[in-house]
């Protein structure tokens, strides 16, 4: 940065108006985009720091909005459902992430080879990506029907009737699990795509120079595929965990976060609050502190990984 | 070329827009928009009667706005923030108190055909007259009730009695036993459907299990001095709650996740079914006579059950309340509306329409349903923090049929119900209403 400043500054006049020239260009080009993001993103953003301490309500009443100063922050730190949503999203996330990115990159191995039909075969692996959620939802909602759905029938079956029917939606201790199942199918297609890119993107002289090395399969996987895909690695895995933070749609079509606060996450928590109980304020606070907790995990898997040197 | 086109697109544009203009001028139409949600067929239903609405009154546009029922509140919430209300709109009988505290109203009485309002059942205008100021706020063709449906096959093999009337229903004792024995009968895989399916976000919970908690002697809330702690988690309620959880413990009750249709379903797998007036249609559609409808047993000393139903209102910030109130006299005197209700063994609200009710007449199948909202009918409490008292209901409910401790529960939720009445200064005037 420095160093194109001071080589900037040593360039003959004409050449500095020009650079000039291109930089009000520059922000002519970004600036529709910049103030967008201005108006419905930070903003909203802003602005809910403030709600967060108002007792504001989602729609007008008679009785008067206050600054309340920190007590929702207080009110959702002791609340012990908001606790246990927290938990529930952990270990969502601690389940979904090997599941769902080992799954995207197997099908990504897979179809990275020179397969016949390679195309379509990629776009059926990819066709529950384009499926919107609540469709899966619903059909996943009936596979899960206890006692006699066809999942359980599968169980039944290849258990030859040794395993009793599982209420997958109902028990409390299946009904996260069944939504990491569904969630990890429904949504691997993406990371699966972003897998494919990298493995493309590395360049094919260094499996050729392995080869003449004399490298099995396993270690060319091991020595060039791996180190080369470690970028990809880390977007994967920090996108999908902020995505699995932001657990929702499943639980809110599925579970409603029963059975037993089960599945209830942070973002349900916050939509109740905010929608059934209509308390803006309160849910205003439950989104900042989603936002700092989501912060935290980006910024410390960053250093983690980056100290593996990646 | 392309500025040709785009001249002449222009021009069109202009013509036709001041076309409409004056048309506007010429016969000057109002339009209401009527917010409703619904199955499918009632959908339709009051589709039609928009149609022919407008046949009748030419004058008048009915525009109609279809939010699903689950996130009914939800959809209402977003018109009320974008200043959007309907005209004419269908609320839950217990939100009503929150809506007219909170201004979405305006009292009907003088908007509504006067023969229309005479007809009124008295359970009818209770659930549309908001306490603090005993005015009418919203009216229906229909009201509701909960019954207790029975499997006569099974109810014959275990050698039950079956009540006749309100004053004879099961007592906890008989019920409990009735139970106990279903449970271990052949081909009953559950006792009871208690319509878990229906989910915890449906009202269903509020609605259905509340009459069995205030029958057990408490409530959701104390309805004079509207607090919460010391009433939903007294030991009555402890009690009561505590009882369904072993319900469900036992394996009686048809969990949420089978449906609701395992009273009828191949095998008739649930020999008793706890369920709404509407369940009768389909049920009775498919077990012609094998099935009795009794009223909800007593589980302490007097029998409850509850009532209200989705009724209509007309908002404050209307523009065309008359043509609103012509459109709610018209919908609740219209024939076809009127049959598709029976069809649904739709619970009348009106006079008339219980006249023309041969299910809910003296000796109906359903006779005993409708007596049950003259005797032993309780609404849910009316109160503007209704939203959070009925959340927090369900949700600790959910939590105790799932395996957590009632007291726990039910002390987290009266917490919250009180905390949220705290928050709003008591709801004004409610606070004073002692």
């Amino acid at each position: 940065m420095t160093l194109q400043q001071t080589s900037a500054a040593a360039l003959p006049r004409p050449a500095r108006r020009r650079d000039r020239q291109r930089f009000w260009q520059e922000v002519a080009m970004i600036a529709p985009a910049v103030l967008l993001l201005a108006i419905f993103l930070i903003t909203p953003f802003l602005l809910s720091f403030w709600t967060a301490m108002t007792n504001q309500p989602l729609v007008p009443r008679p009785t008067p909005v206050r600054f309340v100063g920190l007590l929702n922050f207080q009110r959702v730190f002791t609340d012990p459902l908001f606790w246990t949503s927290l938990w529930n999203v952990t270990r969502f996330t601690a389940w979904v992430l090997p599941v769902q990115c080992g799954l995207a990159f197997l099908t990504a191995l897979l179809l990275h080879q020179k397969l016949p039909m390679q195309n379509l075969l990629r776009g059926m692996f990819f066709l529950p990506a384009i499926t919107s959620m609540v469709v899966v939802c619903v059909i996943w909602g009936t596979l899960f029907q206890y006692p006699s759905g066809p999942l359980n029938q599968i169980v039944g079956f290849l258990s030859g009737g040794m395993v009793q029917p599982i209420d997958w939606l109902g028990d409390p201790n299946w009904a996260m699990f069944s939504i990491v199942l569904l969630s990890a199918w429904q949504a691997y297609g993406f990371q699966m795509i972003i897998y494919l890119a990298g493995l493309q993107g590395i360049p094919e002289e260094l499996y050729d120079a392995a080869r003449i090395d004399g490298a099995s399969a396993l270690r060319r996987f091991w020595h060039v595929t791996m180190p080369g895909l470690r970028p990809t690695h880390v977007f994967v895995l920090v996108i999908t965990t902020i995505q699995a933070f932001k657990l929702y749609t499943q639980v809110a079509i599925l579970t409603q976060g029963g059975p037993k606060e089960s599945t209830e996450t942070v973002v349900h928590y916050m939509v109740r609050a905010g929608f059934e109980e209509q308390k803006l304020g309160y849910a205003s606070a439950v989104s900042v502190i989603l936002f700092v907790i989501v912060l935290l995990i980006a910024l410390l898997q960053r250093k983690l990984l980056r100290r593996f040197d990646v | 070329m392309t500025t040709y086109l785009g001249n002449r697109l222009l021009s069109a544009l202009f013509a036709s827009s001041a076309l409409l203009w004056s048309a506007g001028f010429v016969e000057a139409k109002s339009v209401i928009h009527v917010m409703h949600q619904g199955d499918p067929g009632w959908v339709k239903a009051y589709g039609d009667v928009a149609k022919r609405f407008e046949e009748a009154n030419p004058d008048i546009d009915v525009e109609m706005i279809y939010a699903p029922h689950d996130a009914y509140n939800e959809k209402f919430s977003a018109a009320v923030m974008a200043k959007q209300l309907p005209d004419v709109m269908e609320l839950d009988a217990p939100f009503l108190a929150n809506y007219v505290w909170s201004g979405y109203l305006q009292p009907i009485k003088p908007l509504v055909d006067k023969d229309v309002l005479d007809d009124m059942t008295g359970s009818n205008i209770a659930q549309g007259t908001y306490p603090i100021d005993k005015d009418l706020y919203a009216i229906g063709l229909t009201d509701s009730s909960v019954v207790l449906y029975g499997n006569k096959k099974y109810l014959e093999a275990i050698g039950a009695r079956i009540p006749k009337s309100v004053d004879d229903a099961w007592t906890r004792e008989e019920f409990e036993g009735y139970l106990e024995k279903l449970s271990k009968l052949e081909g009953v895989k559950w006792p009871i459907d208690t319509f878990r399916g229906y989910g915890i976000k449906t009202e269903w919970i509020t609605y259905a299990y509340g009459p069995l908690l205030e029958s057990a002697g408490c409530d959701l809330i104390d309805r004079k001095a509207w607090k919460a702690s010391g009433t939903l988690d007294s030991e009555a309620c402890v009690k009561a709650l505590t009882m369904m959880q072993t319900w469900v413990k036992n394996g009686w009750v048809v969990p949420t996740s089978s449906g609701t249709n395992q009273f009828y379903a191949e095998g008739q797998p649930a020999a008793l079914a706890m369920g709404g007036h509407w369940f009768y249609a389909e049920a009775a559609a498919a077990m012609k006579d094998s099935i009795v409808v009794m009223p909800l047993p007593k589980i302490g000393d007097k029998g409850v059950s509850p009532n209200g139903t989705w009724i209509w209102g007309i908002s404050a910030s209307s523009e065309n309340p008359e043509a609103a109130g012509k459109f709610l006299s018209f919908l609740l005197k219209d024939k076809d509306y009127r049959d598709y209700a029976k069809t649904q063994s739709a619970y009348p609200g009106l006079k008339s329409f219980a006249a023309e009710s041969p299910l809910y007449a003296e000796g109906g199948p359903l006779a005993v349903a409708f007596e049950q909202a003259s005797k032993t009918a309780v609404a849910r409490p009316p109160h503007p923090a209704y939203p959070t008292i009925t959340s927090a209901f369900m949700q600790a409910v959910d939590k105790i049929f799932n395996g957590g401790d009632a007291q726990e529960a039910l002390t987290a939720a009266a917490k919250k119900i009180d905390q949220d009445i705290e928050d709003n200064a008591g709801y004004p005037p409610f606070d004073e209403q002692q």
